[in-house]
């Protein structure tokens, strides 16, 4: 193997793991706050890629400039999914665990059932994108730019998550999370907290369907493949650590694309897991997880 | 319970309480298996299409049509009765298939099933057949071990990936004496099921026949969410040819990944799959350009077989795309079948199964540019041909066997 061969693949998994990392926050951060999770935190991330297909289909607008729009759009979404079935959800008395489950669950059929209703269950792709096609070749190794620029984007949603945590609102999060009975007595609307959980959860898985619109095909099922690595991410990291999100999705992207190099690409979910498994026996919360 | 387990409960919840619709005591029924949702939905919903088209050429009143059971007006040799099709949905999962080809015999009466698309499926499907002792028609799986495992009850019409293989390789032989310049090495890179694993065997091993040297063997997981690290393994070996198995997500997502790290193989030779699917074409836009591939099929043959435009008219009305080498191939899977079951002038499973082994169609009564359809002890059709493909333009051309060629092939290698 030579050493450009390396970067080239250290590269490919940096880029991909931003990407992976960005998708577990938003999953991440509704289970920290309200330990649900969201099973389809997969199918919000395939609406915004199909969001971004019909607009672009319809205006040409390129993804990168709808960005606002969109993340707008999800984070509306999951305000809805929250004050339509996860409030009911939660104030169910009798197995509640089993009830939220079920609902994000079946949510998750319904919208990729919908996805192939309505747009069919062809392959699609934004084409001729501003970026597309074009990579920096830095000595041999090459950055395709619309990873790139997916990865300059996943930071600074990051960088937004951890601003907003420093906010007053943030406190109001962390508070809640901590104790979710106790923050009433102090005047913090328990349920508005949740409602903008929802909205920011959705909103990360967004910006990361859009920035994954600009190279990636759009399917009904796309979701799939990235929210099971998500869900891996989420453990790995720690549950409810925007942190170890992060540090979770780019160790996943690197061990994903060194595994695929030394053993061959087929088990290179087996290097993934490998190193998941051996986590979960030493440290059971996660990387960064709080007891 | 885990999220797997729920889908397998939600999935049996939504069979049983499909409805289904009394039939005439006169029709035949045949079961189509399918994906008709999840991964491999695109292609099984052409395929619903396909044989939508193929029923009404053999059940509705239309003018003639020059190919086996193209006179309409249902099996005359039945006193007109219609083929009835009743379709199942796979969801790309063998032991979905399983389940649903044996409901299909057992529920819906089918006397024969027809599919399905992935030779894993093809599979389980056989083996249900088999047991049950009706005709399974593979219409477009390509797998070779299928119709090695010494089954009664299967017949294939279209090549398997041996005889794809072969005339690849032909291809391969044929281009290197006409240009002076033939392919030295070549790259496998195929998806880890029963379809890419077959291909590739097939293939590793007619490389070696041809004297050409394997420099890279990539077996890849299907459906990954990123393929650059292959497609950084295919520019370290940079061979003359690639050779690719794959559906179509990872073949749009392998042309990307090259493109991105600044590669382009000196020549593609796909075994189609993905790679003959308009979604493919949409996908990959100017990176599909120049790609070649196997095909069953020859758009661009009408001359040879004046059936071609006619049937492609009635799908392009039905499904609003031309036909691809998918969709003939199950076009002609239910004409074949439909003859057989017209010539046993019954509509009993053995009687179907002495008919279509006595099966002899012309190349001329197909819309495909084979020989015929004639089956070996094996079922396996011993006459059709491949052909290979180019695209020009976003189209495919036909370019070899070279008497069939639309197009003169651009070969790159050794230039």
């Amino acid at each position: 193997m030579t050493l450009e061969t390396i970067l080239q693949v250290a590269a490919g998994g940096l880029l991909m793991g931003l990407i992976y990392a960005l998708v577990a926050a938003g999953l991440s951060l509704i289970f920290g706050l309200m330990d649900v999770v969201n099973f389809a935190h997969g199918e919000l991330m395939m609406l915004a890629m199909y969001a971004v297909f019909v607009i672009w289909e319809a205006t040409g607008l390129d993804p990168m400039l709808q960005l606002p729009l969109v993340a707008a759009l999800l984070f509306g979404t999951g305000v809805v999914i929250y004050r339509g079935m996860i409030a009911r959800a939660l104030s169910v008395q009798f197995n509640r665990g089993m009830v939220q489950i079920f609902v994000t669950f079946g949510l998750a059929i319904f919208i990729r059932g919908a996805a192939q209703f309505v747009w069919g269950g062809e392959f699609r792709a934004v084409n001729n994108t501003l970026l597309s096609g074009k990579s920096w070749n830095l000595g041999g190794v090459y950055l395709p730019l619309p990873q790139l620029a997916a990865s300059v984007v996943c930071l600074a949603a990051f960088a937004g998550l951890l601003l907003i945590s420093r906010t007053e609102f943030g406190r109001a999060l962390e508070a809640t999370r901590e104790d979710r009975d106790a923050v009433a007595l102090i005047g913090i609307d328990r349920d508005k907290i949740f409602a903008m959980g929802w909205g920011l959860g959705a909103g990360a898985v967004g910006i990361a369907g859009v920035m994954l619109a600009g190279f990636y095909y759009v399917g009904p099922n796309v979701g799939a493949s990235f929210a099971l690595i998500a869900y891996v991410t989420v453990a790995l990291g720690g549950f409810g650590s925007m942190f170890g999100a992060l540090v979770a999705g780019l160790l996943i992207g690197e061990v994903e694309a060194f595994t695929a190099v030394i053993l061959e690409p087929s088990l290179k979910q087996i290097g993934v897991f490998a190193v998941y498994l051996a986590v979960l026996m030493l440290r059971p919360r996660g990387l960064f997880g709080k007891l | 319970m885990d999220r797997r387990q729920f889908i397998v409960g939600a999935t049996a919840l939504a069979t049983v309480t499909t409805a289904r619709t009394a039939l005439a005591a006169d029709d035949v029924v045949i079961g189509v298996v399918y994906p008709l949702t999840g991964n491999g939905a695109a292609v099984g919903l052409d395929a619903k299409a396909a044989y939508e088209v193929a029923a009404d050429i053999i059940n509705g009143t239309h003018a003639p049509i020059g190919v086996s059971m193209g006179n309409g007006g249902g099996l005359d040799k039945l006193g007109g009765a219609k083929i009835k099709l009743v379709f199942a949905d796979s969801q790309n999962d063998p032991q979905k298939a399983r389940a649903e080809a044996e409901r299909l015999i057992t529920q819906d009466k089918a006397v024969a099933i027809v599919g399905s698309y992935t030779s894993a499926t093809g599979a389980t499907i056989s083996q249900v057949t088999e047991r049950y002792e009706v005709p399974y028609m593979s219409a477009d799986n390509s797998s070779p071990s299928l119709h090695q495992r010494g089954l009664k009850w299967f017949f294939r019409t279209s090549p398997h990936d041996e005889m794809f293989t072969k005339g690849m390789f032909d291809f391969l032989a044929d281009i290197g004496k006409k240009t002076g310049r033939p392919a030295k090495t070549v790259a496998l890179f195929y998806e880890d099921s029963i379809f890419g694993t077959d291909s590739s065997n097939v293939q590793r091993k007619l490389a070696a026949a041809s004297g050409m040297q394997v420099v890279a063997d990539i077996r890849y997981r299907a459906a990954s969410p990123s393929l650059s690290t292959e497609a950084q393994k295919l520019k370290a070996a940079n061979a003359d040819v690639m050779l690719p198995s794959s559906y179509t997500s990872d073949a749009i997502l392998i042309l990307r990944a090259m493109n991105e790290i600044g590669y382009k193989p000196k020549a593609l030779l796909a075994q189609a799959a993905g790679f003959q699917e308009s979604a493919f074409m949409q996908g990959a836009g100017a990176l599909a350009e120049g790609g070649m591939s196997r095909s069953s099929f020859a758009l661009d043959a009408d001359k040879l077989r004046p059936a071609i435009p006619v049937v492609n008219g009635l799908y392009k009305a039905h499904n609003n795309k031309d036909m691809n080498d998918n969709t003939s191939r199950e076009i002609t899977a239910l004409l074949t079948l439909a003859d057989a079951i017209n010539r046993a002038g019954s509509a009993k499973p053995d009687a179907i199964r002495t008919a279509l082994v006595a099966t002899d169609i012309p190349g001329i009564q197909t819309i495909m540019p084979w020989a015929g359809v004639k089956f070996d002890e094996n079922g396996q059709n011993t006459l059709c041909n491949p052909v290979i493909q180019q695209v020009f333009d976003g189209v495919y051309k036909t370019v070899w066997p070279f008497d069939l060629a639309a197009r003169d092939v651009v070969w790159t290698v050794g230039t």
